[in-house]
């Protein structure tokens, strides 16, 4: 075959809506366009609300991983109203942040990569006949197949963790800024402690298993999708009175180097996305943008492009030595996972009872503020200016825009796009399947990525800071 | 199982029982399949602007869990985010599913429908050919479809997806189909109020609605009227802060003018709701949720009554 164009779209399970665009020649992908087809805006919405509603407003960008926005914006308001957290506070709030990381990683791996992996049953939803390439026996994929239903529940438990401190998931409303609303009676911590222990047993008896299974059959998959290896994180799980403190470090890591991030460095570019620049300040969205491909916007730091999530956070932290594969991220999620089952056990261990350990102040102390984690999908950012208490200012800078980041003005690639590029596609009636098992190895959240930022320009895009 | 019995039991309000409701659904819909050689629900559930805060919370069923659903109620034919199908295999079942089951399938919309630009804010899929952007999709799909169903505050009435400014012209689809839409508002929507309507419309038809077409199986009441702190409102016991165990009504709760069932319902497997976890209830089922809800922490009286422009 020679040089063709082929759209694939809907790529379905993940959350959001997403196209690609490839093209192939001699039956490998030269070119690849990710395309973010959803676009909301909201951080205009955010514009002249009361900052204090940041919390409850953001987890409503995304439904999957919404305690992500809440801790992240909580973060944000401790800054501004200088809180002073203790130590059962923060115990709490990672705990709570912690079941969302278990909630996402059972559902990505089970309900959105599996099918990939193994067949499932013929019925509604899981009827497909262009799906291909099942290596398993029989035994084991009947097997996996069945583990869905084992899945629901470890993963619905994960969210009744989290409700059972937070009132509700998704959108949970106690973990604010100051702390955390809710009394960890010994009453809930004992009911959180069994969830914990059925997760557990779920993570240790069918994730990890069924991951290793799935990477040794597949291991073709260790050499497919590379991207290269430029990998950040914001860090996760905060500790100390000022969030000063965290468990997971951040850093950048360049030619196998790990450096300190300076937030300074994070650029975005709108060469390829449906946005127009005005008044050389505001950006204004343009679904008619000649040449543009995606509501995602570009977002490098000191000029290059930067995979995030659980890949980059385990690597960084020296908990994996692997590669940056396909299954290497598919393969480091549920290590992930297994660590923060492991870690919320030993979280509810030290929470004491008592009353709700929060206490808000009254007044901000600053008009300006940055807060930074790492989400399920990688470095999650919000920043505010603010008076009065009212926001002049929201920008978020979601993981999902660093992996899906669209071609920069010199024609570099992000994360995916890389990954997709030079795919060998040995047999044409597996395009899709492969082409399915690269994209979702990112967790892809497009609800998330697609936003829009105000912000000034310069040589290389528009400086953040 | 009589329709009366059906709807009391979903309103739960004299139960000496647990109060989840979909534990008692699934017998009764097999029974039902079984008696009536009927098939399950066919359901098409496109997805639009919103966050997929509704799919998830879908996923948090019990009794029936997420797979039992599948397995014993519904036939999802469509679904983004379930389908193992994926790219032109998706849109072809699409199709056939929509033609197939014409005049049987119950339209599923999560999120709201940007008609800003020709819509062009969500574009559902790509061909060769063309865009299909999500109000053509629901525009088309709501013509053959038995019912309409609206999954959450955004499909229902705009919700997040349109708040000030709404650059994206966001509506609910309430406002761009000629037909009448069920709406199941929520942000997002209890497991237990979607899946109990879906079993409703299976067995029994169109559910009775409220005035902003909410089935009353759910919304009849206001969250106010079974507040376990009503007792605090009475006497004038406010909370001061977070974390107090009073009424919530000084820190700017919505429960006396929204509908729903969460003080008796509670959420993910019936363990909490906001009010229980000594926060407000911020009015998420709401007409004009979040702008009407806003500033969420400021009393109801005092709640900017309008939307205003952005700053």
């Amino acid at each position: 075959m020679n040089n063709r164009s082929i759209i694939f779209s809907p790529v379905t399970r993940l959350s959001g809506l997403l196209s690609v665009e490839i093209t192939i020649e001699n039956s490998r992908v030269i070119e690849a366009n990710a395309s973010g087809a959803m676009f909301r805006g909201f951080e205009w919405m955010m514009q002249g609300r009361k900052v204090t509603d940041a919390v409850y407003l953001t987890q409503r960008i995304c439904g999957i991983c919404s305690q992500a926005h809440g801790a992240v914006s909580s973060y944000l308001l401790d800054e501004l109203y200088d809180s002073e957290l203790t130590k059962n506070a923060q115990l709490l709030r990672n705990i709570m942040f912690g079941a969302e990381f278990l909630q996402n990683h059972i559902r990505h791996f089970y309900f959105f990569s599996l099918p990939d992996f193994v067949q499932m049953p013929k019925r509604p939803p899981f009827e497909s006949s262009s799906l291909s390439d099942f290596r398993l026996n029989l035994h084991d994929n009947e097997r996996l197949a069945g583990h869905y239903h084992e899945a629901v529940k470890a993963a619905q438990e994960s969210h009744q963790m989290l409700a059972l401190f937070g009132g509700k998931a998704p959108h949970q409303h106690s973990f604010v800024y100051g702390g955390v609303a809710v009394a960890p009676t010994a009453d809930k911590i004992n009911q959180a402690k069994a969830l914990i222990k059925d997760i557990n047993e779920f993570v240790k008896g069918f994730l990890v298993p069924d991951t290793e299974l799935i990477a040794r059959v597949y291991g073709d998959y260790f050499r497919i999708g590379i991207t290269p290896r430029r990998l950040l994180s914001f860090g996760l799980f905060r500790f100390g009175t000022k969030n000063e403190k965290v468990l997971l470090r951040s850093g950048v890591l360049t030619d196998n180097q790990i450096s300190t991030l300076d937030p300074g460095l994070i650029q975005e570019d709108i060469a390829n996305s449906w946005f127009n620049m005005e008044n050389n300040r505001e950006i204004r969205p343009n679904p008619y943008k000649p040449g543009a491909y995606t509501w995602i916007k570009a977002v490098k730091y000191a000029g290059q492009y930067f995979q995030v999530g659980p890949l980059a956070r385990m690597i960084i932290n020296g908990r994996y030595n692997g590669g940056t594969s396909t299954m290497d991220r598919i393969f480091t999620r549920s290590i992930e996972t297994l660590l923060v089952a492991e870690l919320i056990r030993e979280w509810l261990d030290q929470l004491i009872p008592g009353p709700p350990p929060i206490n808000q102040k009254e007044k901000p102390v600053k008009n300006q503020a940055t807060a930074t984690t790492d989400a399920m999908r990688g470095a999650l950012l919000h920043r505010t200016n603010i008076e009065d208490e009212n926001i002049l200012e929201y920008k978020i800078i979601t993981p999902t825009m660093w992996n899906f980041s669209p071609k920069d003005r010199n024609g570099n690639r992000g994360p995916v796009e890389s990954a997709l590029v030079d795919t060998d596609i040995y047999s044409a009636n597996l395009l899709d399947t492969i082409l399915g098992r690269i994209i979702r190895s990112f967790d892809p959240c497009i609800s998330c990525a697609t936003h829009i930022i105000n912000c000034t320009e310069d040589m290389d895009g528009y400086t953040l800071f | 199982m009589r329709k009366e019995e059906y709807v009391n039991l979903c309103r739960k309000q004299r139960s000496n029982n647990s109060y989840s409701l979909s534990g008692t659904i699934l017998p009764l819909v097999k029974d039902y399949l079984q008696h009536n050689r009927t098939n399950k629900l066919p359901v098409i559930w496109v997805e639009t602007n919103d966050s997929g805060d509704n799919n998830i919370s879908f996923m948090n069923t019990t009794y029936p869990y997420l797979d039992r659903v599948f397995s014993d109620m519904i036939d999802l034919l469509y679904s983004n985010t379930f389908m193992a199908a994926q790219g032109k295999e998706a849109l072809y079942i699409l199709e056939q599913a929509a033609t197939t089951y014409k005049d049987k399938f119950v339209l599923v919309v999560e999120g709201a429908i940007p008609v800003k630009d020709n819509g062009l804010y969500n574009i559902i899929a790509r061909t060769e050919n063309k865009n299909i952007t999500a109000l053509e999709a629901v525009k088309w799909l709501s013509m053959s479809a038995k019912y309409v169903v609206a999954i959450g505050t955004c499909a229902s009435f705009g919700g997040p997806s349109a708040a000030r400014p709404n650059i994206t012209g966001s509506v609910g689809v309430r406002d761009v189909v000629n037909r009448e839409v069920i709406n199941v508002s929520g942000c997002p929507v209890n497991p237990d109020w979607f899946v109990g309507t879906l079993a409703h419309l299976l067995m029994f038809g169109r559910p009775e609605l409220d005035d902003l077409n909410r089935p009353k199986l759910f919304y009849e009441f206001i969250v106010h009227r079974h507040c376990q702190r009503r007792s605090c409102f009475d006497r004038g016991d406010f909370a001061e802060r977070l974390g107090d165990i009073e009424c919530m009504f000084s820190l700017g709760c919505v429960g006396p003018r929204t509908p729903a069932d969460c003080p008796y319902r509670l959420w993910v497997n019936h363990v909490s709701w906001p009010v229980k976890a000594n926060t407000p209830c911020i009015g998420c089922t709401n007409e004009d949720f979040p702008d009407g809800s806003e500033p969420f922490f400021t009393t109801l009286p005092e709640k900017r009554k309008n939307n205003q422009g952005p700053a």
